[in-house]
């Protein structure tokens, strides 16, 4: 039962990282490797500049009613700001070239994130009345690993409610598949774009509010070890399937909290060898991914 | 196509390599004749980097496929460097694991960084076998995968590697001849291969990957053959490294050695030899001009310091204005040769610009 | 009144030419077709009144405009709508799903929505089969199916010219009769301008209109489809005899 959690809560971590990478690699066929240091930057955005290792919290004590939307947006705005000074200027760029663009950027929001709060990590306390635990079926279990989990289901059922439903959603669904052909259908490519910015850096805010109330620091290389299982959840899902990049997510989340408890104690340390080396099998079997996307084919 | 034989290849390229040496061995004379000790190290690090850029060039450059792992081979090659050259008694106190045998041997550094490139080849063959089944991103990926798994092991293999602590006792060699020796080197074998048979079946695989494939070329195993080739050179950067510095730690060859090697490459033209050296200087030229602001510039009777971090962040915003002027970076596709730039295009390509053929 | 005015268009792809100094003019209601042989740059032109491969040289006006360089977004928004060729329908959305893409164009104006339904009843009447399996991923219909679809998509945005290029390719006989016979009616029953681009001038024989050759890049002929028969001129153009 404390597998089943972890796996899902772990996992939770992933399939929201691999879905903002997937929403940008979908429109614009970037690799965004600056989302991890969004997510850093959207939890940073709650406290004083400041070199201690205790947080000086600023926007920190707001009610969790403002203090969510608070992080979402401050994770939206810095996405979309990328996209309008940076990415806006590499579209007819190769995608190895936006690749290591968006490497560059990711460099200077971490050093930027450097300059004023030090390497040091800091202690936070966020919402700290969900660390008790809760039982459920006779399972003692985090509250807060609960609600990470239903975050995440509601945040997927409302991103699938947006894509379905809405005109914008239909839209940025179409300009994943084939962005050309909405264009000459009359989509305005630089608004849908700036949407999946929005939507994604969103995403890397929520993947930090959890990050940080779990484990009750912050640091800013917090973004980085999400990312990089995020980045291999989304390849194996399938480079822009979004669906994929969702059970690619999970999958990986079941993988390491297996390999965990199951492995032998001596190659324990080594468990994320074993992923890895699982990743590179997956891929071998399933070069286009688990979920093969439309239209990542070919761009020219 | 069928002109280009490797050895009229070999006669009309070879000003490229002799003229990248001549500038490394510039660079070298110019920090020796300072008798400077940090100017004299600075040139150590631009060597080495020259190294890496050139060995993740001949991959990179020839293939087409991106690669996130090879920062892995140099990982290898530093910590067999530091297994064959680490005098016996450090070995036994901080990596008791080590068979008896290796435990025992002490080897000069170049034998050791010869070694090292031949383990690290040996791992990229490895590697190397499976991996080139893949292509386009799902490459790239396997390959991060690969530095992600060498990276976990070298961690947490407390006996054998240290694990995250220091591996310290590295003979630390101060002269500047081997590295640029090693540079050149690297130079000279990223040519050899790119006039090869190999690396021109691999460059039209690039190129042309249905034509090439139709003539009769098996892109796996040229690619295999690069990356071989390109892990040793990775390998023996990595082990001269470790004699750089005398101290190795996994996360010293973890993603910002691969970002900073992979910027360099990409920022000078990932499809150009020259692009790498020049990527390189420059940019490593960049970085020590900052730092050298960080450190204090006295104008007068004040003394100006930019704050920390902000060298890392002009770096970064130089590199997104380089790439957004010249996406295909500095060389784009051409090579330094006597005359000028000369773009390296196929000869047959139908509306071709008249190049200047010998 | 011309609607469309093409004046020493050039286009290229990194060195190569595939259009060199083309000009016509097309008057609203007008049908033209464009033929001529493989590599002759029917496809390129196409996408250059659309936006989507900015011509190197040479302007094009719509509608009174200078649309040159524009944003095939901006483009498609003053009433141009291209189908491209290989029926690229997104395969992943249904169909119903596909012909909404083009409808948001139209989201400012009020009455939107309802515009849209009846646009899509239209759509329905014209192709019925469409509206049958209106919920079916586009990617699972048969390639006559996406032909349609991809027409009716066109229709969906409201356009004053629809640009197609190539709509009998793959399709059967009875199919392309169909289609044609649809764009014929539209054309009647919306002022709709046609440009169509056909491999052979058979289909411009039998449907009537203007047809412009080209061969090479460049116009060879352009003149009325049944007056020009099997001129000289065609087969010089199509197994390079003549001049050229």
């Amino acid at each position: 039962m404390q597998t089943l959690f972890d796996a899902l809560s772990l996992g939770s971590l992933y399939a929201l990282g691999a879905l903002g990478i997937a929403l940008i690699f979908g429109v614009m066929r970037l690799v965004n490797f600056a989302h991890g240091d969004v997510i850093s930057f959207a939890i940073f955005a709650l406290l004083w500049p400041s070199i201690d290792a205790v947080a000086v919290v600023f926007a920190g004590y707001l009610p969790w009613f403002l203090l969510i939307p608070f992080v979402l947006l401050m994770g939206a705005g810095l996405a979309v700001l990328s996209e309008l000074v940076v990415f806006r200027r590499f579209r007819r760029a190769s995608p190895a070239t936006m690749m290591i663009a968006s490497f560059a950027l990711g460099f200077v929001i971490r050093y930027f994130l450097l300059m004023l709060f030090s390497s040091r990590p800091k202690s936070i306390s966020l919402l700290p009345s969900l660390s008790q635990p809760v039982e459920i079926l006779g399972a003692r279990i985090p509250l807060l690993q609960v609600i990470t989990i239903v975050a995440t289901i509601l945040i997927l059922l409302a991103l699938t409610a947006f894509l379905r439903r809405t005109r914008f959603g239909l839209e940025m669904r179409a300009a994943a598949e084939n962005f050309t052909m909405a264009r000459v259908l009359g989509v305005r490519a630089n608004r849908v774009i700036l949407g999946a910015f929005a939507l994604s850096g969103a995403l890397a805010a929520a993947i930090g509010l959890i990050l940080a109330s779990q484990t009750g620091t912050v640091d800013i290389q917090m973004g980085a070890a999400v990312m990089l299982m995020a980045f291999i959840a989304t390849v194996i899902g399938g480079l822009g399937s979004l669906s994929g990049a969702v059970l690619a997510g999970f999958l990986l989340g079941a993988a390491s909290v297996v390999m965990q408890t199951s492995l032998p104690i001596d190659a324990r340390p080594f468990r994320d060898a074993f992923v890895y080396g699982a990743v590179i099998l997956v891929l071998i079997f399933r070069p286009q991914g688990l979920i093969a996307a439309r239209g990542t084919k070919e761009r020219v | 196509m069928a002109a280009r034989t490797p050895a009229s290849a070999a006669r009309r390229t070879i000003a490229t390599p002799v003229i990248l040496a001549l500038i490394l061995l510039g660079l070298a004379l110019l920090a020796v004749g300072s008798g400077s000790r940090p100017f004299n190290q600075t040139m150590i690090d631009i060597f080495l980097r020259v190294v890496l850029a050139v060995g993740l060039y001949i991959f990179v450059g020839n293939s087409g496929v991106m690669s996130f792992g090879h920062i892995g081979f140099t990982c290898l090659g530093a910590y067999a460097a530091a297994w064959l050259t680490m005098p016996p008694m450090m070995k036994q106190t901080l990596l008791p694991g080590l068979p008896g045998w290796l435990m025992e041997t002490q080897l000069p550094y170049w034998a050791g960084a010869v070694i090292a490139a031949c383990w690290a080849a040996g791992w990229a063959a490895l590697f190397g076998k499976i991996l080139m089944r893949l292509s386009g991103i799902a490459a790239s990926i396997a390959t991060f995968a690969m530095l992600a798994m060498i990276n976990t092991v070298y961690s947490n293999w407390e006996t054998v590697t240290g694990a995250t602590s220091s591996v310290v006792g590295i003979p630390i060699i101060r002269s500047i001849w081997p590295y640029l020796i090693a540079a050149v080197v690297a130079v000279f074998i990223a040519w050899g291969h790119a006039i090869s048979r190999a690396g021109l079946a691999l460059r039209a695989a690039r190129d042309e990957p249905t034509a090439a494939a139709a003539s009769g070329i098996d892109i796996a195993r040229q690619r295999l053959i690069a990356f071989v080739i390109s892990g040793a050179v990775m390998g023996m950067g990595g082990a001269l490294f470790a004699h750089s510095i005398g101290v190795v730690t996994p996360d010293t060859f973890y993603l910002t050695l691969t970002f900073t090697t992979l910027s360099m490459l990409v920022v000078g033209g990932i499809g150009s030899l020259s692009g790498a050296v020049l990527g390189v200087v420059i940019l490593s030229g960049l970085i020590q001009g900052l730092r050298w602001l960080e450190a204090g510039v006295s104008i007068g009777a004040t003394t100006f310091a930019i704050p920390n971090g902000l060298q890392e962040i002009t770096l970064g915003i130089v590199m997104i204005v380089i790439l957004a002027h010249r996406p295909a970076g500095i060389m784009a596709n051409s090579e330094l040769n006597w005359r000028r730039a000369r773009p390296e295009i196929p000869d047959d390509v139908p509306g071709n610009m008249p190049t200047n053929k010998e | 009144m011309s609607l469309l005015v093409l004046s020493n268009v050039t286009i290229r792809y990194d060195r190569l030419t595939a259009v060199r100094n083309v000009a016509f003019t097309l008057s609203e209601g007008e049908i033209l077709f464009i033929t001529g042989p493989n590599g002759a740059g029917k496809s390129s032109l196409l996408r250059a009144i659309a936006g989507v491969t900015p011509p190197a040289g040479g302007r094009i006006d719509f509608a009174g405009a200078d649309i040159t360089g524009r944003a095939p977004e901006d483009i498609a928004r003053m009433g141009i709508s291209l189908v491209p060729e290989g029926r690229e329908v997104f395969g992943g959305l249904t169909i119903e799903e596909n012909l909404m893409v083009g409808t948001g164009m139209h989201a400012q104006t009020r009455k939107w929505r309802s515009r849209a339904v009846s646009e899509l009843d239209a759509v329905y009447a014209t192709f019925p089969i469409l509206k049958d399996r209106r919920h079916t991923q586009a990617g699972l219909l048969s390639g006559g199916q996406q032909q349609m679809l991809v027409i009716g998509r066109a229709l969906m945005t409201n356009p004053r010219l629809i640009a197609i290029d190539e709509p009998s390719l793959g399709l059967a006989p009875n199919i392309t009769d169909q289609v044609y016979e649809r764009l014929i009616a539209l054309r009647a029953h919306r002022a709709l301008t046609l440009l169509i681009v056909e491999q052979s001038a058979t289909r411009a024989q039998m449907v009537g209109g203007r047809v412009i050759l080209m061969r090479g890049g460049e116009v060879l002929l352009d003149g009325d489809a049944r007056a020009m028969g099997q001129s000289d001129a065609i087969n010089a153009a199509y197994f390079g005899f003549g001049e050229h």
